[in-house]
């Protein structure tokens, strides 16, 4: 086989990950950013490394020592994904730390709720969905998992969700931001059809679409699409609306990239 | 009847090229695939509006198939191969698939017949055996599935093939997690079992209706392993760890040939390389053909050993250089004629090294895809070829391995996150049992415990 001098590699190709690998591991950065309070620290500190039942002693110490469990999702379970949130979003650590972490969060959550008999509150509502006619649900599950992690009641609709069963599902939740992925050309029509059933309703909830074949020139033909060209768009967009951008031609401003 | 492979097709890496394999194919119009050139394959999804009737999706095929057809006889082109993946009406409705191979394969016989044009149609059937929660591989959808493969065939098509879905409720779940045993146990325990039971009854049909059973792609594993990964900057999954899914769904499509197939394996099928080494069956690939569907870092590198050189997928629409099947079509058949000419030259190893070399640094998942490093992979497979675990296991250390030996040589560099996360898989792979029995019964018991969507019926289990 012919093969390349070790000195002739760089002039075919640059290995800019490599290149440009930030100095400070990931372990050394989420120490930075945990929060310095004793009984906070190891529940920050278990999402963090996605340790389960690490994450549960960490909530009944806390309990122990006085604090109000509806206060440890705000105070502890939220904060620790913020971190990992934050980590993910500067590409110090990668996707599946963060499903980990967010399994951590919501099994956290769970803990703190059978705790007690408040009621948390949440972001805000999102309905997600994977088109009628399409089995593919990867991307929709990390959507789920990331606006979850945001601190967002994800109502979860799974795949091939017919037209109307969307509709009745935003119908019935009013949910500030709907979703919906598709793998093939030939499912996201059906993007269309939502569309334009819910103006027909006088619903003009933001809309937004993303997956395999759908791109920003498809989403952009219906009143209501705001495209996503990555899963971790969807809490991002969530937190815009919260913010107060509403109106869908301010959130294709800022989140359309082509 | 299931042959398992002990041994290779290829005495050393460098017997193996493009163009030529050990068992040719001949399929469709006079073409023959892998018998000393390489031919365009053509791939194309329609309009999203087109799936509304079959009317309207017959009239969308004779356009595609028409436009493609015409653009091959403007340039020359000497072969054409088309491939049509079935959207999820045309399987559900096996009639709407086979209206549609009819209606390409009337087009292409009368271009064969007026210009002598060597060409074949190859549909791919959708995995369509599962419902809204659940996949569903044996149940009701299992017979609507096997009359969609053969109603196509006997409307026309010659080449028969499918993206299978086996084992991906427990790979989807271990790929999200960083779950090595996961990622074996979905690829390569139950995916080969889905595989086994459905290509021996895809064998049969192309048996019966006298057509070609292809092959398959682990597409909808592998390749969600690497769109995650993506680019050198993405952050979603480490190119080390999709190497790792990779180099499993090898020993996982494999089973395929063993059960009855022949080739030419599908091309998004980047473990094909590794399958030609140890079957010797003809490929198709792609790379940066395809890059109207998706982004890889191997563009060049996987047109190293083809025999069909495709374009993934693109939505049929008009472009400045005509509709896009046209514009593909025509840069696919201008590769091939490369290629081609490389052959006839006596220039093709050094063709094929030289695009090989092209990206073999670029990324840890082209390093190991490199033909004499894939040729290795493949010897880890078919050193224990009669245990779908074993074989499966072999081949994710060996591209461990061999992904060290690149870093060793100081020509593949990664970064400490590629170098950790290669260090977790390896350590996690070596640490799992050799007794098949045992790696089935404890990953039965943790993933039905884990993914409410797992099903153990579904491999009759």
């Amino acid at each position: 086989m012919l093969d390349l001098k070790l000195e002739d590699i760089d002039g075919i190709l640059v290995r800019y990950n490599v290149a440009l690998e930030k100095e400070m591991t990931p372990d050394e950065a989420a120490e930075e950013l945990y929060p310095k309070d004793e009984l906070i620290y190891p529940v920050a500190k278990a999402i963090y490394e996605g340790e389960e039942d690490d994450v549960v002693d960490a909530l009944q110490a806390a309990i122990d020592a006085g604090k109000k469990p509806i206060d440890l999702i705000d105070d502890a379970l939220m904060v620790g994904m913020g971190v990992v949130t934050q980590l993910y979003d500067e590409g110090i650590i990668f996707l599946p730390n963060v499903m980990m972490s967010a399994d951590a969060m919501l099994n956290g959550i769970e803990y703190c709720k059978s705790k007690t008999t408040d009621v948390p509150e949440s972001k805000g509502k999102v309905v997600c969905h994977v088109a009628e006619g399409d089995v593919h649900d990867i991307g929709k599950n990390i959507v789920a998992a990331l606006l979850r992690a945001a601190g967002y009641d994800v109502i979860d609709l799974g795949r091939d969700v017919p037209v109307d069963e969307v509709i009745q599902a935003v119908t019935k939740e009013k949910p500030i931001l709907l979703t919906g992925t598709a793998l093939m050309t030939t499912t996201m029509y059906a993007f269309k059809e939502i569309n334009d059933k819910l103006l027909e309703k006088g619903i003009k909830v933001p809309f937004a679409c993303g997956g395999g074949a759908v791109n920003q020139d498809f989403v952009s033909q219906y009143d209501l699409g705001v495209y996503g060209e990555e899963a971790a768009d969807a809490p991002k967009i969530a937190d815009a609306i919260v913010a107060g951008t509403t109106d869908i031609a301010a959130l294709r401003e800022e989140f359309h990239k082509h | 009847m299931v042959n398992k492979y002990t041994s290779m097709a290829y005495a050393k890496a460098d017997d193996m090229l493009f163009g030529q394999s050990k068992f040719p194919v001949k399929a469709g119009l006079g073409l023959e695939i892998g018998a000393g050139y390489t031919t365009p394959e053509l791939n194309y999804a329609p309009r999203p509006q087109a799936g509304k009737s079959m009317e309207k999706l017959v009239k969308e095929y004779e356009r595609i198939t028409t436009d493609a057809m015409a653009r091959m006889v403007q340039i020359g082109a000497p072969s054409i191969v088309l491939e049509t993946e079935h959207v999820e009406q045309m399987s559900n409705n096996p009639s709407w698939g086979a209206a549609v191979a009819h209606a390409q394969k009337t087009i292409m016989e009368e271009y064969h017949d007026e210009y002598g044009i060597k060409c074949a149609l190859r549909h791919t059937i959708g995995d369509i055996r599962e419902d809204r929660d659940y996949l569903q591989l044996r149940g009701d959808k299992y017979n609507t599935f096997m009359e969609a493969f053969e109603e196509c065939a006997k409307a026309g098509a010659d080449l028969l093939s499918v993206e299978s879905m086996g084992g991906k409720e427990v790979f989807d779940y271990s790929i999200l997690r960083n779950d090595t045993a996961g990622m074996l146990f979905g690829i390569g325990v139950l995916g080969s079992m889905d595989m086994e039971m459905i290509w021996a009854d895809i064998a049969a049909i192309a048996k019966k209706t006298g057509t070609v059973c292809a092959g398959d792609t682990d597409c909808a594993q592998a390749n969600t392993a690497m769109f995650i990964a993506g680019g050198l900057l993405d952050k979603n999954l480490a190119h080390t760890t999709a190497i790792v899914a990779r180099a499993i769904s090898a020993a996982r499509s494999l089973c395929a040939y063993e059960a009855g197939a022949v080739g030419p394996g599908k091309d998004c099928g980047y473990e094909n390389t590794i399958i030609k080494s140890i079957s010797g069956v003809p490929i198709a690939q792609e790379g940066k053909t395809s890059t109207c569907a998706h982004s890889d870092l191997m563009g060049n590198l996987t047109m190293q050993c083809c025999d069909l050189w495709s374009n993934e997928s693109v939505e049929y629409h008009g472009e400045f250089g005509g509709t896009t099947v046209q514009c593909w079509s025509e840069t696919l058949a201008y590769d091939c004629s490369m290629m081609n000419v490389a052959l006839k030259t006596g220039k093709a190893k050094d063709l094929r090294d030289i695009l090989a070399l092209s990206d073999k640094f670029r990324d840890p998942q082209g390093y190991v895809l490199a033909y004499d490093n894939a040729y290795k992979v493949g010897e880890a497979i078919a050193k224990d070829g009669n245990n779908n675990y074993l074989r499966s296991k072999n081949a994710a250390i060996e591209s461990c391995k061999i992904v060290e030996e690149g870093v060793n040589s100081g020509k593949l560099r990664l970064t400490r996150f590629e170098a950790s996360a290669l260090a977790k898989v390896k350590a996690d792979l070596v640490a799992l049992t050799d007794d098949a029995d045992k790696f089935m019964s404890d990953n039965l018991t943790k993933f039905k415990q884990e993914v409410a969507v797992f099903r153990p019926e579904n491999y009759g289990l």
